[in-house]
């Protein structure tokens, strides 16, 4: 995060993490789609020949209020294959927030685990405590056969702490519901820890609804974040 | 270049934006691009960085601020149009229409890149095709000015549809856009690819220096095992030389008569004590060779007399076996230098585990020849820059061969490990715990000579053993 208090602009680092090839350019890239023009800039890729990415893929957008302060965010993606660990590393330091994409096939379970394991071992390299760090999980690939049950998946997801979306990146779908949650997750903890609302007279309600506005997803914010799966209280309608 | 670090973090040139568009487009490229414009449509442009260094630019001045540089209340109106200029600063995503007091015209569009602005450019001076009267401040800005020189300069000027300029400042916008784009992706690429490469560094260093305190472990460790294992043998010796005397002074009815069958058990005791022995001494001189601690008194050696001398110690047991046991030399081979016990000890171990694995009429064949070894310069010298090697070393090369069981390729750099049997079952049937072969090698290292297996044609193994005829000096 990094707060520019002449310019009242407060730029935070999103990072979408996850084994390789379950989906994280594809979420930047509806995301990307979704924007309006106002809000997002180019979507950066750095991927090799064969559509691997490389080092990330980058997505800038901008959000904010008339007054009080504008919000730019800047929406990572890491490499999945293994051999990139110490990119993965690298593109993790400084991130405020991690939404990290799973695989839904029954298949990719343990892929899944051992990622995640990286993501937690990688967070503690770079000094994030992973228990802290705003987290959200998506399950995604939901159109293809063979996943894992939704029930299975709820059950699980009642039992952790983080809230579970459920997406498919390539239709478009949970992408925005993932994507708002883990802002949302973000930025309650960066204003509990900076009072940005006191400070600058930040209106979180108004800040939302011109995220989805500029999302183009007509829901209200309670609709979106109350997506997830296996909510044991369904929380986020507080502003 | 605001950053004297080779490598700029991710953060840097994400989160913080920090790079200047000199970082992103080279000027060479950019001055290209306002040139190609200049050459469509006549219109001169500027390329300013946020600092307001000149980048790039395309298009001279017009002729008409050259004739009123030449004048002082034309040279005002220049300043004051110049100042007019470099004081506009749109805000991103957006240009300036500025009509200056000479009549020209100039439009300044920012250059912005994710909403931070890089720099300025500056497109004219150029005249709408509207603009057909000369401005009352041009008419009077000097008393000297001539009025037909004024007029034919502005109908000179750059003409241009209001449209036409829209659409370039436009174009403009989407190329830079566009160029910005990919310099800022090359520049994150280049600066990635470098922090991973420093970061993967970093990682191998620690891995590397982890690994090192292994190894130190391990040599430690190792240094104690040698240290423990010459102890206890030395502490083994010691009881043990006298259960032989003992069952020696026996056998020998020194505490009087024995039966038969004590004495044939008091024989076994003998034996396997004398065995014992041998096995013990083989540890201690493995250990001295280890840690580095065994003399060896080298000498002027002729290597004849000790095969000779090892044939005669070996011939009865060789006969036993129906094995034939025999040395050859030239006379002429000159003496050696080498410790001739240890060296003794050297062939007397390999002439034994030849007869050990040799069948029955089988042969067993000591030789000794001079012969010439080139000297690597170093332990893994391959090949190349022959001409900066040492010179030939005389050595002696002494070759025990059998016509054994032989020993295969693979295993053939392993024998000389200590406690290696090639087949464990073999140790059973043929005794010896596998110290021979690692002391035979230790004592060739310690002559500064070579110890390798080759087949022996057409069947069996041959040890050949290389020992340098002189001290190692550079002399032919």
């Amino acid at each position: 995060m990094q707060l520019d208090f002449t310019s009242r602009e407060l730029t935070i680092k999103l990072v979408y993490y996850g084994p390789a090839l379950s989906g994280k350019t594809t979420n930047l890239q509806a995301l990307h789609a979704a924007s309006t023009p106002d809000a997002t800039g180019r979507l950066m890729t750095l991927e090799t020949r064969d559509d691997r990415t490389l080092f990330f893929d980058l997505l800038p957008l901008t959000f904010g209020s008339e007054r009080g302060l504008s919000i730019r965010l800047k929406v990572f993606t890491v490499p999945g294959q293994v051999i990139h660990s110490s990119t993965r590393r690298l593109v993790l330091q400084g991130a405020d927030g991690v939404a990290f994409i799973a695989d839904s096939r029954v298949a990719e379970t343990e892929n899944n685990a051992v990622a995640f394991r990286d993501l937690r071992e990688n967070l503690k390299q770079n000094g994030i405590n992973p228990k802290q760090i705003p987290l959200v999980l998506q399950f995604n690939k939901r159109d293809l056969p063979d996943v894992r049950g939704e029930a299975e998946l709820a059950e699980m997801a009642a039992q952790g702490k983080e809230p579970v979306y459920l997406a498919s990146a390539v239709r478009g779908t949970g992408v925005v519901d993932t994507f708002v949650a883990l802002l949302h997750q973000t930025w309650q903890l960066l204003d509990s820890q900076h009072g940005l609302v006191e400070k600058f007279g930040f209106d979180t309600t108004a800040f939302f609804a011109d995220v989805l506005v500029k999302l183009t997803d007509p829901r209200p914010l309670s609709a979106v974040l109350s997506s997830r799966v296996g909510k044991k209280n369904p929380k986020g309608s507080k502003p | 270049m605001t950053s004297q670090r080779p490598v700029r973090s991710l953060d840097e040139l994400t989160i913080e934006s920090k790079f200047s568009v000199q970082e992103l487009v080279s000027r060479s490229a950019l001055e290209e691009l306002l040139a190609s414009l200049y050459d469509l449509f006549g219109i001169a442009s500027k390329v300013f960085a946020s600092d307001g260094a000149l980048i790039a630019e395309a298009g001279s001045g017009s002729a008409l601020q050259i004739y009123l540089s030449s004048l002082p209340g034309g040279r005002r109106l220049v300043r004051e149009t110049v100042e007019l200029v470099k004081t506009s600063t749109p805000k991103p995503n957006e240009s300036q229409q500025l009509q200056c007091s000479t009549g020209e015209r100039y439009v300044v569009v920012g250059l912005d890149y994710d909403g931070r602005l890089l720099g300025r450019v500056v497109i004219g001076p150029f005249l709408l095709t509207d603009d057909r009267e000369l401005p009352e401040a041009l008419l009077r800005c000097d008393p000297a000015i001539e009025l037909e020189r004024l007029q034919e300069l502005w109908r000179l000027l750059n003409h241009c549809e209001a449209l036409l300029i829209a659409r370039v400042v436009v174009h403009l916008r989407t190329t830079l856009g566009l160029v910005l784009f990919s310099g800022h992706r090359a520049l994150l690429a280049s600066s990635m690819h470098l922090a991973s490469v420093q970061e993967s560094f970093r990682e191998l260093s620690e891995k590397s220096a982890t690994l090192q305190a292994a190894y130190e472990r391990l040599k430690d460790l190792d240094r104690l095992k040698s240290n423990f294992l010459a102890t206890v043998s030395h502490e083994l010796r010691t009881p043990l030389t006298s259960i032989i005397g003992y069952s020696e002074m026996l056998i020998a009815g020194i505490a009087g008569d024995i039966n038969d069958e004590q004495r044939e058990f008091m024989g076994t005791i003998h034996e396997k004590g004398g065995q014992l022995l041998e096995l013990i001494k083989g540890l201690l001189d493995l250990t001295k060779l280890e840690s580095g601690t065994l003399s060896l008194h080298k000498a002027e050696t002729p290597v004849l007399p000790i095969l000779r001398d090892i044939v005669h110690t070996l011939l009865p047991t060789a006969r036993a076996k129906g094995v034939v046991l025999s040395a050859t030399g030239d006379a002429g081979v000159p003496t050696l230098w080498g410790d001739a016990s240890r060296l003794r000890q050297v062939f007397l171990n390999l002439t034994e585990n030849a007869i050990k694995f040799t069948p029955a009429e089988g042969s067993v064949t000591l030789s000794a020849a001079m012969t010439h070894v080139e000297l690597p310069l170093d332990a893994d010298d391959d090949g190349p820059a022959i001409v900066m090697r040492g010179v030939k070393r005389p050595m002696i090369e002494i070759r025990v061969a059998d016509t054994g069981i032989g020993i295969s390729e693979v295993e053939r750099p392993r024998v000389f490990d200590a406690f290696y049997q090639v087949d464990s079952s073999s140790t059973r049937e043929q005794g010896g715990a596998g110290l021979g072969l690692s002391i035979v090698k230790r004592l060739v290292d310690a002559h500064d000579g070579t110890v390798h297996i080759e087949e022996n044609v057409p069947r069996g193994t041959a040890f050949v053993v290389r020992i340098p005829c002189r001290r190692l000096s550079f002399v032919g």
